[in-house]
């Protein structure tokens, strides 16, 4: 008997016909007998769920079954590619089952897992949908797809979360970039964190404003200085009021309303770029991860409004506040580059310390 | 056969100067009366074109020409026709070449013709992205950089176009642009003792402040100018003392500590209250205006007013900030 047929032999007696018959036979009831020893493999446990894959493949490569039949072998392979992990290949499977049999309604439900493990949750939900029409009352399938439902609605409002943050920021570089502002690092992170100004509904900025006690580097917090508020209103609010006690290290007190001045530190540092200004407003919210901001104006590197950078002889100029300014108009004075939130230095002019600090002598502890 | 008017209206355009300066002559008389207007109004289509090219010409003529298009702007729908006929542009070019002559006038006919929507919009250039607010921007740097003690002050009408152009909301805009910084130079303008530029300012002011509910940002950024030019108007005229100019900012403050002009014109007093109105209709409004001490000066201006109408403008705003009085008089306390 040729297995093989040669190129222009076609079967022609009867006997031929009836080996080619036999041999067919055979493969089928080879076919059907590896499944049935792949689902033995299967109930065996996982030590033996690669043995039940070769067996299932082998049956496949009989090619001696109908659709429907070989449909179910592309089917369990699947259900034992996802016991052990390969999505890939489990979704490739069950791919495969539902063109032969678009009845098999296990074949949706395994194409929907193993697509929601491997988080294409558009083509989950798609054959969760699928199967459920043919099966609407299919328990397995509706548990499924709400599952699958659940991780979409959950990964859009991550999504939006990130968004949120991402135009929240976009929107206060904005609101920084309209007021001519200049952004340098910020030089008292372990005392500030991660605070940031807030852009309200009136697009109004109110900031976190550190005041250091440069005597001894203590440091207080305006929590929320709008700037269009005064200093003299913030003042007026802080440990300085008649009726409070004096600070714990102001054994002369020194520092009560009347005394004490406001100073920033004129032209330190470098400006940061817009694109390092929005990541710094990024962090410790949902959207710190982002790289890109979504357009080429600021993403390229550009140097904001540029600031001046230490002045000459690297003493840095100390410059008084009025205090009946705003915080505004403070900030956009030409010298002051603003260290990731402003930060004031406290002096009382009945101190020792005055001169000192007036004279040029003290600089900030490194 | 062409009628006395056809005529005339030919002769503008005559070879011969004597002509022309004669015909230029009877035009401009005769838009001085109704009547004389109405008849050159049917034939705008000729005259108008034919005016608008002797604006290029010497001062003789050039002046006789624009002041009979003033007095033709006047009807709206010759300015309407105007407008179409590009007359803008050709008043904002001649109006900037070398050693013109005619300004006062070629700003007065921007004045008349900005009173038209389609005139403001012309102004503004709002079709032209790259040029947009070009002119604007030149007729304030003149605006500010000419001063009214000149005897004629030409430029002196161009707060009344600003006035004209803040009725409209894309002026408005560019006038609030902080970019620009068009309204910081307007403001300062303020100051001057002519009368007409007062008038141009403020009601530029007021009327930019109905962007308060969308742009109070661009308003209260300016505020270190933009307050002494709403409130002083309306502070009374007594010396204030120091337990209220305290509270007050610098600028604020020094300027009521002194013996100052009052400011007579009731309405400029009504504008600045109407600003002021608009600005504290909004929460953060209300909190700058506490903050800068400003219920303590209308407080003191109040009780010298005497014409009705402006304490109505006081009282208005007087209702508003009552209400809010809770949270905004501690609102300078620091929140976490």
């Amino acid at each position: 008997m040729a297995l093989l047929m040669e190129k222009g032999t076609e079967p022609q007696t009867e006997s031929e016909l009836a080996d080619l018959d036999a041999i067919s036979a055979l493969k089928e009831s080879a076919a059907i007998e590896l499944k049935e020893e792949g689902n033995k493999y299967v109930k065996m446990g996982k030590k033996h769920y690669s043995e039940a894959i070769k067996c299932y493949t082998r049956a496949i490569n009989q090619k001696a079954l109908s659709d429907t039949e070989t449909s179910i072998l592309f089917s369990n392979r699947a259900h034992v590619n996802l016991l052990l992990g390969n999505y890939g290949r489990a979704l490739s499977d069950s791919e495969e089952a539902i063109k032969l049999s678009p009845a098999n309604v296990k074949a949706f439900y395994r194409a929907a897992k193993a697509s929601l493990s491997l988080n294409k949750l558009v083509e989950a939900k798609a054959f969760s949908e699928k199967g459920l029409d043919q099966n609407p009352d299919n328990e397995e399938l509706k548990t499924l797809k709400k599952q699958i439902d659940s991780q979409i609605s959950e990964l859009q409002q991550r999504e939006a979360q990130v968004s949120k943050a991402l135009k929240t920021a976009k929107d206060l570089v904005s609101a920084i970039e309209d007021r001519e502002l200049k952004i340098g690092q910020a030089t008292f992170q372990k005392l500030s964190g991660l605070k940031k100004p807030i852009l309200d509904k009136d697009h109004i900025l109110h900031w976190p404003v550190l005041l250091l006690y440069a005597e001894v580097m203590s440091s207080d917090f305006i929590e929320d200085f709008c700037e269009t508020d005064m200093f003299s209103a913030h003042l007026g609010l802080i440990s300085f009021s008649h009726s409070a006690e004096p600070l714990p290290w102001d054994k002369e007190n020194a520092y009560t309303r009347d005394a004490i001045e406001l100073y920033y530190e004129a032209g330190s540092g470098v400006c940061l770029s817009k694109k390092e200004i929005i990541s710094n407003f990024l962090q410790g919210t949902v959207a710190s991860h982002l790289e890109t901001f979504g357009d080429d104006e600021t993403d390229t590197v550009k140097s904001f409004p540029k600031g001046i950078s230490s002045v000459g002889n690297n003493r840095s100029k100390w410059v008084k506040v009025n205090e009946r300014r705003t915080l505004n108009a403070v900030l956009k004075e030409p010298n002051f580059v603003i260290p990731g939130i402003p930060v004031f230095f406290v002096v009382s002019k009945r101190s020792s310390f005055y001169k000192d600090f007036k004279s040029g002598n003290w600089s900030l502890p490194s | 056969m062409a009628n006395e008017m056809e005529e005339l209206i030919g002769f503008l355009s005559s070879p011969s100067p004597q002509v022309k300066k004669a015909a230029v002559d009877i035009v401009r008389g005769l838009t001085g009366s109704e009547e004389g207007l109405q008849s050159l109004a049917s034939y705008s289509k000729t005259v108008l074109p034919s005016l608008s090219r002797l604006l290029g010409e010497n001062k003789e003529v050039s002046e006789l020409a624009t002041e009979a298009l003033v007095n033709l702007s006047q009807n709206s729908d010759l300015a309407a026709k105007m407008i179409e006929m590009g007359f803008i542009k050709t008043t904002m070019d001649i109006l900037y070449k070398q050693g013109c002559e005619i300004t006062g006038l070629l700003v007065m006919l921007l004045v008349n013709l900005t009173q038209l929507d389609a005139g403001v919009e012309s102004l503004l250039q709002v079709g032209d992205d790259k040029v947009q607010g070009l002119y604007v921007m030149k007729l304030v740097r003149s605006f500010c950089t000419s001063s009214s003690e000149k005897e004629d002050d030409p430029f002196g009408h161009v707060g009344s176009i600003l006035v004209n152009v803040s009725k409209n909301k894309a002026g408005r805009t560019l006038l609030l642009d902080p970019k620009r910084g068009l309204l910081k130079q307007i403001i300062r303008q303020f100051d001057s003792t002519s009368l007409l530029r007062k008038k141009g300012v403020s009601g530029t002011i007021r009327n930019c402040c109905f962007e308060a509910d969308n742009q109070l940002q661009n308003l209260l950024l300016i505020s270190e100018f933009l307050w002494p030019a709403l409130l002083l108007p309306v502070a009374g005229n007594k010396v204030y003392n120091e337990q209220d100019t305290s509270k007050m900012p610098l600028e604020l403050g020094s300027a009521l500590s002194i013996e100052r002009e009052p400011v007579s014109n009731p309405e400029i007093r009504i504008q600045a209250l109407e600003a002021i109105y608009l600005i504290t209709l909004q929460g953060a409004g209300r909190r700058a205006f506490w903050s800068v001490n400003g219920p303590r000066i209308l407080q003191i201006g109040y009780e010298e007013e005497e014409d009705t109408k402006v304490m109505g403008a006081y009282e208005q705003i007087g209702s508003l900030l009552v209400e809010g009085n809770d949270t905004e008089e501690g609102s300078t306390q620091t929140s976490s």
